[in-house]
């Protein structure tokens, strides 16, 4: 699973950099339309549902299966509220005039967001399948390592989140990924590579 | 493969250790919000952001993935392609910044 979530670092870091790449280009940004508190409260839903996901473990791994379950079924729902508020915000923002056909802004925004959403979805439907097994007996103490990979991937998603959170919507407000393009781009100059 | 990864296990956090974490998550997130809405330069607000969410990156990496008290070739596979990414998304902000104006 490490080596997995390895190469999804790769696949979110160029989601995230092309984005940051076109920001500004291609008919302007439009920070303007972000709702930050709105965002705010997904991410802390995120968050919360990361606690859930390790208190599920612990609960297997200490063998109270009800806590257990209880605790996953916590995280699927977060995860559903989390997905729940994307989706209002995406609705949000069509209203206002971006899509993902807008420009380059709208379209990089959307596929690195409906992405990370995606692995949301996905996730969900292994944790309830998880939480269904556990009723037939298939997971129990003794195989509580199946609950750690998928908490592993659960916890993944949610700071590929806490990047996004941070450095798109707070950090990418100011367009100080300019500023950080030009001391790079200095940088490259001075040691030759450009 | 699943004994083997047993073995290099460390012993897991209690469920307070965790709550204490997720309050402090939540502390940090209250505070990228209100630095957000502080009127400091840019820069310095970067350099708070930016640091702000490694550490929410570092305590659910750490704890929540339990990485801190794992096999250190989990760390390997998973911070080295995350070095890669980062230095991948600075080297294309450099070479796009006056590519595309």
């Amino acid at each position: 699973m490490w080596a997995f979530l390895g190469s999804d670092t790769l696949f979110f870091g160029t989601l995230i950099a092309t984005h940051l790449v076109y920001r500004g280009r291609g008919g302007g940004t439009q920070e303007e339309i972000f709702d930050i508190l709105i965002t705010t409260v997904s991410t802390f839903v995120l968050l919360m549902s990361s606690l859930a996901m390790v208190l599920a473990l612990a609960g297997f791994q200490q063998g109270k299966i009800g806590a257990g379950r209880f605790w996953l079924a916590a995280t699927a729902l977060l995860g559903s509220v989390f997905i729940g508020f994307q989706m209002f915000e995406f609705a949000e923002f069509a209203i206002h005039g971006l899509t993902p056909r807008t420009n380059l802004f709208g379209s990089t925004f959307f596929i690195m967001t409906g992405f990370h959403g995606t692995h949301v979805a996905i996730g969900i439907l292994w944790l309830w399948s998880l939480f269904f097994a556990s009723f037939k007996g298939k997971i129990h103490q003794g195989n509580a390592l199946e609950i750690e990979i998928a908490g592993l991937y659960w916890h993944f998603v949610d700071i590929v989140w806490i990047v996004i959170f941070g450095v798109v919507y707070l950090v990418g407000a100011y367009g100080v990924e300019d500023r950080v393009a030009e001391g790079a781009h200095s940088m490259a100059r001075i040691i030759g590579l450009v | 493969m699943a004994h083997e990864v047993e073995t290099h296990h460390g012993s897991h956090p209690g469920s307070g250790v965790y709550i204490k974490i997720a309050i402090i998550l939540a502390v940090l997130t209250a505070a990228e919000v209100a630095v957000f809405y502080l009127d400091i330069t840019s820069w310095l607000m970067t350099m708070i952001l930016l640091a702000l969410a490694l550490a929410k990156f570092v305590l659910v990496v750490g704890y929540f993935m339990h990485l801190k008290m794992d096999d250190r070739r989990f760390s390997l596979l998973f911070f080295f392609p995350l070095i890669v990414m980062v230095s991948l998304a600075v080297a294309l902000m450099a070479l796009f910044h006056n590519l595309t104006r």
